[in-house]
C-alpha cells in the first residue's frame, strides 16, 4: 500500500514531465540512487563505508561498452541478453574480490582500502588500451534495440531504471531478511561472537560486498546506456565522492534515503547553473552537505520520517 | 582423530595440569578437574582467582600453556574453537557480547543454524522454517518467548543473560560452561535464573562460575575453588563451605548461613 503511494506517481512522470525533466533529472536519479543504494547497504548492514562502489559500478559499466556497440571498434559485439547478465557477473564477481580483500579492515581502515583500490581502477582503466582504451574510454555506446525501440529512447530508459530501482530495493529488503543477510547484521554488531557460534566471518562480509557489487553494477550499466559513453572519468575521484554525498544526504542508514539523496543531487547539480555559476557546484553541494551533516546527520529520510511523526502526534487529541 | 566415547565411564571433561601463562605471570597453574557426564559443577573464587581465563582455555578463546583437556576422551587442548563447538562444547560470556541489531529469533536462528546449506542462505527465511520452531523453542527453554521478535538492543539486562543461556543451548549442547550468568541481575531476576538452570537437560554436563554463593550451592553437586590461578579446595557443596581455607580466602572469616 505504501509502496503504491511511490510507485503509482513514479509511473504516471513520463506523462507528466517533459524529456528534459524525465530523463536528466529523474532518470539520472534513478541510476545514481542504484549506484547510492549499493553504498548504503554496506553502510546499513555490514556497517562498512566502502569507496569502491563507482569501481564496481564501473566494471558492469565497462563490460555493456566493450561487449556491446560503441564507436572505438573495440571490444566483442554480443547480443544484449547476453552481455548483460556477463555484466552484472562481473560486476558481483568483481564486488566479492573487493570484499576478499577488505574482509579483515574496519571502520577507517575500510575505507583507507576501498579507497586505494577505487583509485587503483581509476589509473588503471586510464592506463590500459586493450581492455578500457585508456584515458578516452568508449564512447558512442548504443543502447539495445529491443523491437525496434532503442533502450536510449527518454520513456524506455525511465521506465527501465525505474523497473531496476524497484527491483533492487526489494532485494535489499528481502536479503536482508535471508540467513545470510542475517548473518551480515551479525558480523557488524559482533564479529567475534559470529565466529564463537561457528559460523566464518569472511563469508557473510564477501556475500555483503558481491551483493552490492551487483546493485552498483546494475546502476553502472544503465549509467552507460545513459550518458552513451564510458572513460575513467566515470570512476574517479569525482564519481566516488558524488556516490558518498548521495548516500549521506539521503542518510546512510535508509536504503531508500539513495534516491532521496540523488534527486536533491541532481536538482543542484542540474540548476546551479541559474541558481549560482556553474563553476560554484562544487560549494554548493559542500554547503548542502555541511548543513545535513550538522542540523540531520541521518539524512533527509530520516528528517522526512521525523516530520511525519511529528504531523501525527499534532493531530492526535492530547488528554 | 579420537573417537568421542559418551560411555558414562568416560569423564565429560578431563583436564590434566592446564595452565595459562600471561608473560610471567600465571593466570592459572596446574589445574586438574575432572567432571562426570550430566554433573553440575560450580567454580568460587574471588576477582583475579583464574575462573575466566580457565574458561577461555577450555573453550579454545585462547590456547593452554601447559596441560592438556579432554572432552570425553577427546584431545581437545589444541583444537580451534570451531571445532569444540562442533564436539558439542557451548559457553556463556561474562559481558554479553549480542548482536543489538538483530531481534531474538534472528539470534537464535543464526544460533541454531548458521549460514550452512548453499545458495538457499540467500533467500528470505520463511516463517514456516523448521529451524525457525528450534529456535523459538529455545526462547521458550531459556523463559523469553515473549520478546522473541523483540530487538536484542531493547532487552534488560536479565533478559539478555537468557538469550546468553538459549544461544549456548541450541544444538544440544554436550558441555554447557557458563560464566557467571547471574552477574548484574536483580534480586527479582535471581531465583529465575536458578530455576531455569536448574531445569536444564539432565544429561547436560554444566561448570559455572558464579559468584553468588547461594545460587553456585543451590544448582550444583560439586564445586571447586580457585585462588591465585590455583585450585584450593574442591568437593560437595556442604564440604566448601566448612572448608577453613575457602572461609578465610573467599569469604574474608565471615560465617556462611
Amino acid at each position: 500500500m505504501r509502496y503504491a503511494l511511490i510507485v503509482i506517481p513514479l509511473l504516471l512522470l513520463p506523462v507528466l514531465l517533459n524529456d528534459f525533466w524525465l530523463t536528466q533529472v529523474m532518470t539520472r536519479a534513478l541510476i545514481l540512487g542504484i549506484v547510492a543504494l549499493s553504498l548504503s547497504f554496506l553502510a546499513k548492514y555490514l556497517g562498512v563505508v566502502s569507496f569502491a562502489q563507482a569501481a564496481m559500478a564501473g566494471a558492469g559499466g565497462y563490460t555493456i561498452a566493450y561487449f556491446g556497440p560503441n564507436s572505438v571498434n573495440i571490444g566483442i559485439e554480443l547480443p544484449f541478453w547476453i552481455s548483460i547478465p556477463l555484466a552484472l557477473f562481473l560486476a558481483t564477481a568483481f564486488g566479492g574480490l573487493i570484499g576478499c580483500v577488505a574482509r579483515r579492515s574496519r571502520g577507517i581502515y575500510a575505507i583507507m582500502i576501498t579507497l586505494a583500490i577505487g583509485i587503483a581502477f581509476f589509473y588503471f582503466t586510464r592506463q590500459n588500451y586493450a581492455l578500457f582504451n585508456g584515458w578516452t574510454g568508449f564512447s558512442g555506446v548504443r543502447a539495445p534495440l529491443i523491437g525496434g525501440i532503442s533502450l536510449r529512447a527518454p520513456v524506455p530508459l525511465y521506465f527501465m531504471s525505474l523497473l531496476s530501482a524497484v527491483v533492487s530495493m526489494m532485494l535489499v529488503s528481502g536479503f536482508a531478511r535471508s540467513p545470510m543477510g542475517l548473518a551480515i547484521q551479525a558480523v557488524r554488531d559482533a564479529p567475534g561472537r559470529v565466529m564463537a557460534l561457528g559460523i566464518s566471518v569472511s563469508t557473510p562480509i564477501i556475500a555483503a560486498f558481491a551483493f552490492s557489487g551487483l546493485l552498483a553494477g546494475t546502476g553502472g550499466i544503465l549509467n552507460v546506456w545513459y550518458q552513451e559513453r564510458i572513460s575513467s572519468f566515470s570512476v574517479g575521484f569525482g564519481p566516488i565522492i558524488d556516490i558518498l554525498i548521495i548516500a549521506v544526504i539521503g542518510g546512510l542508514r535508509y536504503p531508500s534515503g539513495a534516491f532521496i539523496g540523488a534527486i536533491v543531487f541532481v536538482m543542484l547539480d542540474t540548476f546551479a547553473v541559474d541558481l549560482v555559476d556553474r563553476e560554484r557546484f562544487n560549494t554548493l553541494i559542500g554547503t548542502v552537505l555541511l548543513l545535513i551533516v550538522i542540523f540531520a546527520p541521518n539524512g533527509l529520510q530520516q528528517l522526512v520520517m521525523d516530520g511525519a511523526a511529528k504531523l501525527r502526534r499534532a493531530k492526535q487529541p492530547t488528554n | 582423530m579420537p573417537v568421542i566415547d559418551t560411555h558414562n565411564s568416560v569423564n565429560a571433561l578431563e583436564v590434566r595440569g592446564i595452565g595459562k601463562r600471561f608473560g610471567a605471570f600465571w593466570a592459572v597453574q596446574d589445574i586438574n578437574l575432572t567432571v562426570r557426564p550430566g554433573e553440575r559443577r560450580a567454580i568460587l573464587g574471588p576477582n583475579g582467582a583464574g575462573k575466566t581465563s580457565l574458561f577461555n582455555v577450555l573453550t579454545g578463546d585462547t590456547n593452554a600453556s601447559a596441560g592438556s583437556i579432554k572432552m570425553f576422551g577427546a584431545d581437545m587442548t589444541r583444537m580451534p574453537i570451531n571445532k569444540r563447538i562442533r564436539h558439542g562444547l557451548r559457553r556463556t560470556y561474562q559481558h554479553a557480547n549480542l548482536f543489538n541489531g538483530l531481534t531474538v529469533r534472528d539470534t537464535l536462528f543464526l544460533a541454531v543454524a548458521g549460514i550452512r546449506g548453499g545458495w538457499g542462505q540467500l533467500l528470505p527465511l520463511k516463517a514456516s522454517d523448521h529451524r525457525l520452531a528450534e529456535a523459538e523453542r529455545l526462547a521458550e527453554v531459556a523463559g523469553i518467548q515473549t520478546f522473541f521478535s523483540h530487538e536484542v538492543s531493547s532487552l534488560s539486562h536479565g533478559q539478555r543473560r537468557q538469550l546468553e543461556i538459549a544461544i549456548a543451548l541450541a544444538e544440544n549442547p554436550k558441555v554447557l560452561l557458563l560464566d557467571e550468568p547471574a552477574a548484574g541481575l536483580s534480586p527479582a531476576e535471581r531465583p529465575k535464573l536458578s530455576e531455569l538452570l536448574m531445569s536444564l537437560p539432565k544429561d547436560v554436563t554444566v561448570v559455572l562460575i558464579e559468584h553468588d554463593m547461594e545460587i553456585a550451592l543451590q544448582t550444583s553437586e560439586s564445586v571447586s575453588v580457585l585462588f591465585n590461578g590455583k585450585l584450593l579446595a574442591e568437593g560437595a557443596p556442604t564440604e566448601i563451605m566448612e572448608n577453613e581455607d575457602v572461609h578465610r580466602v573467599y569469604i574474608g572469616g565471615a560465617h556462611v548461613h
